[in-house]
């Protein structure tokens, strides 16, 4: 019988077959190690209120109470297979922790394993945030997630026309927003230099900057320019101020 | 009213309404934040009364301190990105209440949009992040206020883990100290309470319905006819769930009050539907590139049934997401017979509107896609369709004017420029600039 006797629908892939055991555990003990852990995972009456009223169970094969049970089952197998495709389909509102009677966490448990899933740089996850490379490089270089110039008529014809006219004259009508800071276009608010400098350490003493070569080395060599450009920027200021 | 040694932990006696959850986990933190107070490893950035504080009520019955001025703008990317007219009433506000604000450079998005949506941070980075921009807001000696849900919502959970996990802290300390971001005495700053934006509208909800009764009926607005369909974003609300507004006026504390507690102060119609508690489909990652489960979402679960269950006029939101879902997803609803025409606005923007606000140089409303005209319309702002071409005009000036280089011009133009003041107010006035290097841009304009 394929799938999971207990529910899980979904066939075991043959990719994850073909994976050693030794690794599956490697990865289950890595989501488990995680301090946050502990603190998302209780019982489980399988009451299913969780899945009844999550929104991405609407429209994908995904199943917050499914999450729970494999874990309190410790299913390694389907839990190292969910964590290919399976996982990606949350939508992280987290309406399954605040209507869950055992305070637990699903979209929490989620959130590990993805970021456990990046830091392993799964073929699956590479693909799968392929699209999504244009939103790292901004917030990994500019630190805001959102730009004006990211919002393209290309990338969203089904927004309609008026989102066309938006972008007509960009420049200008930014101009126009009446607050401070906030007339750029390359990032949503005038980020200072400064600061970015700031937050390209934190990237750096928190392997992020590592998790992004994995993930994608091209993209990272993208992002390292950048950061290298604005760190060399940043002391020549610094020395330009230390003269005057 | 006290509950332990705390300062930072108070309940309502008697219960304002029935309380959700009375065993609270959560605001044990209130208690542990103080010992840790107490035994020198934080500094509690705390509310005093130059923030002229307000109190509400969280679902249990936790007294929330929300300070009303003299606050430092944790501003939103998805809002000044794409919906520019959002932090602009915010500020509009303050301007208008006369409360002095900072609205500077240094600072970064908390990022957790980014990780929510690819996983490609950790819980590590994301508090060292937070930690830092909160630690600027403390230099500066102006509270922060976070206009954004999904920051908002990120900020409480890194604060509750920061709390109840040494090994966290041990882990991001060095990282501040490397950065220069521990206090001299080398503690780290974490604030009393983590506010949002729409919980300032929610304690100001009295003075902004002074202002529509003063200056919006002045000039003609009536909103009592408007029904609002409110949605509340759930990194608000379902987030560590215990901190955040309930009150007795909304369904006797048994839903949040922010949001509908200020459109029923201004005596506009809230109008009850279905499937309230549904989030809108944005998904962090999905509606950037997984946009047909967004859509699908929004249109078939809460605009079809806005639509058909209470004919509402417009949707309320407060969070950058939630009104970039509904505004941004309605127009391809005609490609399969499902178009539900409805205006999509935050609660801060309607209540500028309401009170007077320019519906285009200050509510910004020209970025919004959704079919707002037949609103303005009803609230009687039925010249809208001048003050447009107000709008329009001022971009062609301003254009001009920086294509010519005229930017002495360019800047005594934006000091006629309606109601709003181009440079930060601040307590030094205009001069926010520490030092040309300190407030170098990124990017250079």
């Amino acid at each position: 019988m394929e799938g999971h006797p207990y529910g899980y629908n979904i066939p075991i892939s043959e990719k994850t077959k073909e994976v050693p055991w030794e690794e599956k555990v490697r990865i289950y003990e890595e989501v488990k190690s995680d301090f946050r852990f502990k603190e998302f995972l209780f019982g489980c009456l399988n009451c299913g209120v969780c899945t009844a009223s999550c929104p991405s169970n609407r429209f994908f094969d995904y199943s917050p109470r499914e999450i729970v049970q494999r874990f309190l089952e410790e299913d390694v197998e389907v839990i190292y297979d969910m964590m290919h495709e399976y996982i990606w389909a949350c939508s992280q509102c987290f309406t399954c922790w605040i209507r869950c009677p055992f305070v637990n966490n699903p979209g929490g448990l989620v959130i590990i394993m993805r970021e456990v899933a990046v830091r392993n740089a799964f073929e699956a996850t590479k693909d799968l945030l392929k699209p999504y490379g244009r939103v790292l490089l901004k917030v990994m270089t500019t630190g805001n997630q959102l730009s004006a110039d990211m919002l393209q008529p290309d990338f969203f014809p089904d927004w309609g026309p008026k989102m066309l006219d938006n972008m007509e004259n960009l420049r200008a009508k930014r101009m126009a927003i009446p607050f401070d800071v906030g007339k750029s276009v390359k990032t949503a608010w005038e980020v200072s230099l400064e600061t970015a400098i700031e937050m390209y350490q934190i990237w750096r003493e928190t392997g992020i900057f590592e998790m992004l070569e994995k993930l994608d080395p091209n993209l990272y060599n993208v992002i390292m320019d950048i950061v290298e450009e604005n760190e060399e920027r940043w002391e020549e200021l610094m020395e330009e101020e230390e003269e005057e | 009213m006290g509950h332990g040694k705390s300062p930072y932990l108070r309940y309502a006696d008697p219960e304002p309404f029935p309380i959700l959850n009375k065993h609270s986990h959560y605001d044990h933190l209130f208690e542990e934040m103080h010992e840790l107070e107490e035994k020198g490893e934080i500094l509690v950035y705390r509310i005093t009364e130059e923030n002229k504080p307000v109190e509400v009520y969280t679902r249990t019955g936790r007294i929330k301190t929300i300070p009303a001025a003299k606050l430092w703008h944790h501003k939103s990317c998805g809002q000044c990105g794409n919906i520019p007219g959002y932090p602009a009433s915010i500020f509009w506000f303050m301007n208008k209440f006369g409360y002095d604000y900072l609205n500077e450079p240094h600072q970064t998005s908390c990022t957790a949009w980014n990780y929510h949506g690819s996983g490609t941070s950790n819980p590590v980075a994301l508090a060292a992040v937070w930690l830092r921009n909160m630690h600027q807001a403390w230099k500066t000696g102006y509270y922060p206020l976070i206009h954004c849900g999904t920051s908002f919502g990120s900020y409480k959970e890194t604060r509750e883990q920061l709390i109840f996990n040494k090994e966290l802290r041990d882990a991001v300390k060095p990282i501040l100290k490397k950065l220069g971001r521990l206090t001299e005495d080398g503690r780290i700053v974490i604030p009393q309470e983590v506010v949002h934006y729409s919980e300032w509208v929610h304690a100001m909800r009295h003075k902004i319905k002074e202002l529509y009764e003063k200056e919006g009926k002045a000039k003609g607005i009536d909103v009592s006819n408007v029904r609002v369909a409110i949605h509340n974003a759930c990194h608000t609300w379902k987030m560590m769930a215990d901190d955040y507004p309930y009150d007795p006026e909304v369904y006797n504390g048994q839903r949040p009050a922010a949001s509908t507690a200020v459109i029923k102060a201004l005596g506009a119609q809230v109008v009850d539907y279905s499937t309230w508690y549904d989030c809108c489909g944005f998904g962090f990652r999905h509606i950037l590139t997984e946009r047909e489960f967004t859509r699908s979402f929004a249109i078939q679960r809460k605009l079809k049934v806005i639509a058909e269950e209470v004919k509402a006029d417009l949707i309320v939101t407060h969070d950058t997401g939630c009104t970039t879902t509904f505004e941004k997803n309605q127009w391809i609803g005609k490609a399969h017979g499902m178009y539900h025409p409805i205006a999509v606005m935050s609660d801060v923007m309607f209540a500028a509107l309401a009170c007077g606000a320019h519906p285009f140089k200050v509510v910004q409303l020209y970025w919004n896609c959704s079919n707002y005209e037949p609103l303005l319309e009803k609230m009687g702002i039925t010249n809208w369709k001048e003050l447009k071409k107000e709008w329009e005009d001022a971009v062609k000036k301003i254009s001009e004017l920086e294509k010519e280089g005229k930017y002495d011009e360019l800047l005594e133009f934006f000091k006629e420029y309606d109601l709003y003041e181009p440079y930060s107010k601040t307590s030094d006035g205009f001069k926010r600039k520490r030092s040309a290097t300190a407030d170098m841009p990124l990017f250079k304009s």
